[in-house]
């Protein structure tokens, strides 16, 4: 496989007001990887995202997407470019319907011609969307929500898919089928960054996992090359 | 039976229009009144709802669009004799360029800063006019319009500006702004990493929302023939529009009708006694916001599960 980088963040910092979230955060994500990123919670992880997808503006370093420098953009710039974030939380859009919030997905230029091509994959990919596409998001199940989520980011057609602890809070049945789905996904070539709190689930679907502690990277490689003792020291900053 | 109303709703809402359109060959004054009265109140609150109701822009200064509306109106027809309805498509007009200056302040707000910053603004614009000779201070002026126009025409520009806001909050919801904006009104932060320019769409709205304000108020002040800042710009204004999108339902497009129809019909039928009616107002303001918190509309809409003017695409 030809080694294109999708995304380089490097030598990152990010703030909130005066305080620090990112200290000189540096990774590498090739394209069609899945690459993890693992921490504890504070540890700088979403913050990471959103600086990536242009909620927050980084105070150094560099963001580039396949080359082109990204770091000053706003939102709607990054995901015209490719970027699809899934949010924390899943933060649907409560009082639009399901195929909406679906339809909100596609709202940059780039994408809006697919709509409907695009709404009939997700459909494929998550049936329970179909069957539910005029109910109000809210009436959703958590993991119906999440899939919700999942679908509205891929609308935009993205390179690349920044998911924000889509575990969090869901029956691991659940969160089991949604894996599956996204790696479904990211077999037909899509690249994505995963965040979590889940150590074992995230690190068994990565190609090349990341630990952060307290705004750092504190540990790298590929999930296969580390021990679990190494990572626990890392999560916990031991 | 459900579905027959709703098939029907082009029909029933055509013949409405139809009958309103007919009022003033009933002859009753009264009623030709009150329903130039009620298409007013709505176009007025229909853009408050727009603002409030979908885009997360609490204004408490409509008033300042009203005033700059009937000022415009007034000194074009007192000064320089203008064709009267260009007068309220001026007064339209100017009501969004001064939207569009207080947004160079305004809108580096939020919330409850924002609220208080278009408030400061009418308050300005009150001490402005009422300083200014050029439109004779707090005196006021008459509104003499060119050619003299007869209560019908008054009435039919009324009924332009009252269905017009509707079908233009209507139009706007189906378009791509609209599903943006419902989707910036659940959760902004997340609508703009979807590609929406939040700060353009809520722009877009404001300046709608001044210039239908504005040449409504024109309209208004034709009929009243008098205007004086004091009254003109006047938190009043919007008092009373938040009273009718909040009774109606807010972020329903339907709302703002039942309101504007609970307010005028209120407000004429306590007329009479000009002290107490605003406590009854307020106290019926009250009841709706504890017993049906959604408004009328927004109540009947979750008991009945459909909306008349639905803004969904299905």
């Amino acid at each position: 496989m030809a080694e294109v980088l999708a995304l380089r963040v490097f030598d990152l910092d990010a703030h909130y007001k005066d305080f620090q979230a990112l200290w000189a955060v540096s990774l590498d994500v090739k394209k069609g990887e899945v690459v993890s990123i693992i921490g504890a919670n504070g540890s700088g992880k979403s913050t990471l995202l959103n600086t990536i997808s242009g909620l927050l503006t980084p105070t150094r370093g560099t963001i580039e997407f396949f080359g082109q420098e990204i770091g000053d953009l706003v939102p709607h710039k990054t995901v015209a470019e490719g970027i699809s974030l899934v949010p924390e939380g899943r933060r649907v859009f409560t009082r639009l319907t399901v195929n909406e919030n679906l339809v909100m997905g596609s709202y940059v230029p780039r994408s809006r011609p697919n709509k409907n091509k695009s709404l009939k994959d997700i459909h494929e990919l998550f049936p329970v969307l179909k069957a539910r596409q005029n109910q109000m998001a809210d009436t959703l199940s958590g993991g119906e929500q999440q899939m919700l989520a999942i679908g509205r980011a891929l609308m935009s057609e993205p390179k690349l898919i920044l998911c924000d602890e889509i575990s969090l809070g869901l029956a691991p049945m659940i969160i089991k089928d949604i894996y599956k789905r996204l790696m479904q996904i990211n077999a037909e070539g899509l690249t994505i960054v995963l965040v979590e709190q889940d150590i074992r689930r995230s690190l068994k679907a990565a190609n090349h996992a990341y630990v952060m502690l307290e705004g750092k990277v504190v540990l790298e490689g590929e999930p296969s090359s580390l021990t679990e003792d190494e990572v626990k020291k890392a999560y916990f900053g031991l | 039976m459900k579905k027959a109303i709703y098939n029907s709703r082009w029909y029933v809402l055509a013949a409405l229009v139809l009958i309103l359109g007919i009022v003033p060959l009933m002859g009753d004054q009264y009623l030709l009144f009150f329903c130039m009265l009620f298409f007013l109140y709505l176009a007025l609150a229909q853009m408050w709802n727009l603002l409030a109701g979908y885009s997360g822009l609490i204004s408490l200064g409509q008033q300042s669009f009203v005033g700059m509306g009937g000022y415009v109106v007034a000194v074009m027809s007192n000064y320089y004799g203008v064709y009267i309805w260009l007068g309220v498509l001026l007064g339209g007009v100017f009501s969004a360029l001064l939207g569009l200056f207080m947004s160079l302040f305004i809108f580096r707000m939020k919330g409850v800063y924002f609220a208080i910053g278009t408030w400061i603004f009418s308050e300005a614009l009150l001490i402005w006019f009422s300083n200014w000779e050029y439109t004779k201070y707090g005196m006021g002026l008459f509104i003499k319009p060119n050619p003299n126009i007869s209560m019908t025409e008054i009435y039919y520009a009324s009924l332009i500006v009252g269905v017009g806001s509707v079908a233009l909050v209507y139009g706007i919801l189906r378009s791509k702004l609209g599903l943006g904006l419902m989707a910036m009104r659940d959760d902004e932060a997340v609508s703009e990493t979807m590609g929406v320019e939040v700060f353009r769409s809520k722009l877009y709205c404001f300046l709608i929302g001044a210039f239908v304000t504005g040449s409504t108020a024109g309209i208004l002040y034709i009929f009243q023939v008098f205007i004086q800042p004091y009254k003109a710009f006047a938190i009043d204004w919007t008092v009373k529009l938040v009273f009718i999108v909040i009774i109606g339902g807010i972020g329903t497009l339907e709302g703002p009708i039942v309101g504007a129809f609970v307010f005028v019909l209120l407000s004429q039928t306590l007329a009479e006694y000009f002290s107490v009616s605003m406590l009854i107002l307020g106290a019926i303001a009250i009841l709706v916001i504890l017993i049906a918190p959604k408004g009328i509309m927004g109540t009947l809409q979750e008991k009945l599960g459909f909306e008349i003017l639905s803004p969904r695409r299905k």
